[in-house]
């Protein structure tokens, strides 16, 4: 299964990654697979499974799945420098 | 004794061609200790009613804030104030990088230009010693090597210097005949600090934490470039001028895009360990030099997907052509969407564009409108006038599509998903402007860390970013009095809370440690609530009111695509915040401007006066 942590959720993957690919052929659900990340829920505000936006409570996903957690997306730029 | 800064105003007259060193007293400098707060109370002070913002009696104000200039990460940003050609109101922009550390250890928290200057000039601050010189020979020349010419002659390679172009306070400078400010300094901060230990620890433990706290980690890695997918997902990603609010060619122009295709370093501003700043080159399709920054996420997405573009090379040049000729890249991407819009209802064609295909997609033809805006041609020379006023030239329905507020235009946030920086948006006194109070999306989750960041201001509730209570427009209120003590101090908005890479009572701490003083949060809050109602009142004496507090037309009709799509910004609701946040505010709920008792209390009340 594909895996995407947006913003700062790759902070918490241990290899600080934003992209990663891991092995999950029984179904998971997405608490379950947050908690095996190590991305603590209260830090994602955003999720999107095959590209169409998620909730937590949806059907468990699986190998060949892509899921992709963002955190609550704040402001951008500032000028300068 | 005064502490942390010397109170020291440089005036130049450059009509005159005089000089001269006003010192500020303490009293008056604790009620607008620098940045925003002393901008306001000199322009609103001193500036007469009606001025003509390109004339030379416009002052255009640069002020360091009282930490500017401090050994630790993110204190680096001065403003630059006047009254805006662009609103006609009250005009500021903050800016970070190395000249306003410079001028604070050259001794001054503020310089006030005024007048015109007969031929061009650049003004030339070592330490104590300033003055006027010729720049006769720097007109035309790109900013890098305008700024290596003088340092060259002033035989210093260390001399920062500022330049600022086209649009908004640029065109001030310009229009002064001041083609830039070169200042070395050399009292170092800590020298005049009350308590140096307090301030060069902090700069230790910030410099640690940058890589501890997710937060400051992911700015350092990704930089706001980091937003894009982000914002895509959740259906607020402006796309096609602000048509949708998520883009099919999304992954081209996301983060690993960037990372792989154009970043050749990551940068900083002084003493900031966050380094958050990218540098880019480019050596392929297009000519993309690393001598200016490379794009923030409000170039990527205003000349990429609200152009309809997932061209990162071509963003990249049009980022570096604003760049390069001191433009605005939020304001310059945002006019290039409104002209391809208008293009494609067939309101200009190609004998305006001179042959151009100015369609959403069209990567090239968007570089070269970039360019055309930057160098006046053709219908460039329109469009550099701003999206209103060449909505106002075109005519027809042109004003639907140009997304501004009084004037400046949207920057790359769809406050369709996030309700409060609509608000930003309509009342803020520069225009459209996203860094005002939040993104409602801070206050989602009570465990989030942004969220236990903006606690010690008194925000308990969670909300989420569509909810528009009162309790929403409260909290609004006093981040935006939290974010104006921020512009005021000197703080870059990428370390205080709602970032909360700094927390709130370090900021606190620092500023007492700097200054010598006892003030409390509250306190401070009350700056900042004293700079908002100062450029209220400029603004009120200019004749804006209520009916200026309001949104382009678009964001109340229904985003066409994306995960949002459907949803428009609510009107009514909209109304019946604006009257709560006036009222919250002590403002008059008819006209939006500030009650005498207001400002009464904010120790301000000759402001009424003026009105
Ligand atoms: S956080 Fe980024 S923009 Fe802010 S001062 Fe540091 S390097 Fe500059």
């Amino acid at each position: 299964m594909r895996i995407h942590l947006g913003g700062h959720l790759g902070w918490y993957d241990g290899e600080k990654r934003d992209w990663l690919t891991i092995e999950q052929s029984d179904p998971i659900s997405l608490p379950a697979l947050a908690a095996r990340l190590g991305v603590p829920p209260e830090e994602v505000a955003i999720i999107a499974v095959n590209r169409r936006l998620a909730h937590w409570d949806d059907p468990p996903v699986r190998d060949g799945d892509v899921v992709e957690f963002f955190p609550p997306m704040g402001g951008g730029a500032v000028g300068g420098g | 004794m005064r502490y942390g800064h010397t109170g020291k105003v440089l005036r130049v007259d450059l009509t005159r061609g005089t000089i001269a060193t006003q010192v500020l007293d303490e009293e008056l400098y604790r009620m607008y200790p620098g940045g925003k707060a002393l901008a306001a109370y000199l322009l609103l002070s001193e500036l007469p009613k009606g001025v003509d913002p390109l004339g030379p009696e416009n002052m255009l104000v640069l002020s360091n804030g009282l930490l500017t200039g401090a050994p630790f990460s993110t204190a680096t940003r001065f403003t630059a104030a006047a009254k805006s050609p662009l609103t006609g109101g009250y005009g500021e922009s903050e800016a970070g990088g190395f000249w306003g550390p410079e001028l604070k250890m050259a001794g001054y928290e503020a310089i006030v230009i005024t007048g015109r200057a007969a031929s061009p000039v650049y003004l030339w601050i070592k330490d104590d010693h300033a003055e006027i010189r010729p720049a006769d020979h720097l007109w035309g020349r790109e900013p890098e090597e305008a700024q290596a010419t003088i340092r060259a002659e002033l035989g210093d390679k260390l001399i920062r210097v500022l330049q600022i172009g086209l649009g908004g306070m640029g065109a001030v400078m310009g229009s002064k005949n001041l083609k830039g400010i070169a200042v070395r300094g050399s009292t170092k901060y800590l020298e005049n600090a009350a308590e140096p230990s307090v301030i060069a620890d902090l700069g230790k433990t910030l410099a640690k934490r940058v890589k501890e706290n997710p937060l400051s980690w992911d700015l350092q890695v990704k930089g706001t470039p980091g937003l894009t997918a982000g914002l895509n997902a959740s259906g607020i990603l402006p796309t096609r001028n602000f048509r949708a609010g998520a883009f099919e060619g999304v992954d081209n122009i996301r983060w690993e895009q960037y990372e792989s295709q154009l970043l050749s370093a990551r940068r900083s501003c002084y003493a900031c360990a966050v380094r958050c700043k990218r540098e880019v080159k480019v050596d392929d399709r297009y000519q993309v030099s690393d001598n200016y920054g490379g794009p923030e996420y409000e170039a990527v997405s205003g000349f990429g997907s609200n152009c309809g573009i997932d061209d990162l090379q071509a963003i990249a040049k049009a980022n570096e052509l604003c760049g390069r000729y001191t433009m605005d890249a939020i304001s310059c991407a945002s006019v290039v969407s409104f002209a391809m819009e208008c293009y494609e209802h067939e309101l200009i064609g190609p004998e305006q564009t001179g042959g151009l295909e100015l369609r959403f997609g069209n990567a090239e033809a968007m570089v070269r409108c970039v360019e055309m805006i930057a160098r006046r041609e053709g219908i460039g020379d329109l469009l550099a006038e701003g999206a209103k006023r060449a909505a106002a030239a075109i005519g027809g329905d042109a004003h639907f599509f140009a997304m501004q507020v009084k004037g400046q235009e949207l920057p790359m946030h769809d406050p369709r998903g996030k309700v409060g920086v609509g608000l930003s948006y309509a009342t803020s006194e520069t225009g459209a402007e996203h860094l005002t109070a939040f993104h409602d999306a801070v206050l989602a989750n009570p465990d989030s860390l942004q969220f236990k960041g903006v606690v010690p201001l008194g925000i308990s509730e969670p909300l989420p970013p569509r909810d528009f209570s009162r309790r929403k427009v409260e909290y609004y209120t006093v981040m935006e009095h939290w974010n104006n003590f921020g512009k005021t101090n000197g703080l870059c908005y990428f370390g205080p809370a709602p970032r909360s890479f700094i927390a709130i009572e370090e900021v606190v701490d620092a500023v007492n440690a700097a200054a010598g003083w006892d003030l409390s949060l509250e306190e401070m809050l009350r700056i900042g609530e004293r700079a908002n109602n100062l450029t209220r009142v400029f603004n009120a004496r200019e004749g804006f009111t209520r009916k200026d507090d309001t949104l382009p037309e678009r964001l109340f009709t229904p985003l066409e695509a994306g995960a949002l799509q459907g949803v428009s910004y609510p009107r009514d609701e909209f109304e019946r915040a604006l009257s709560d946040l006036y009222e919250i505010k002590g403002w008059d709920v008819e006209s939006g401007v500030p009650t005498r008792e207001k400002l009464r209390e904010l120790g301000i009340e000759w402001a009424a006066d003026l009105i």
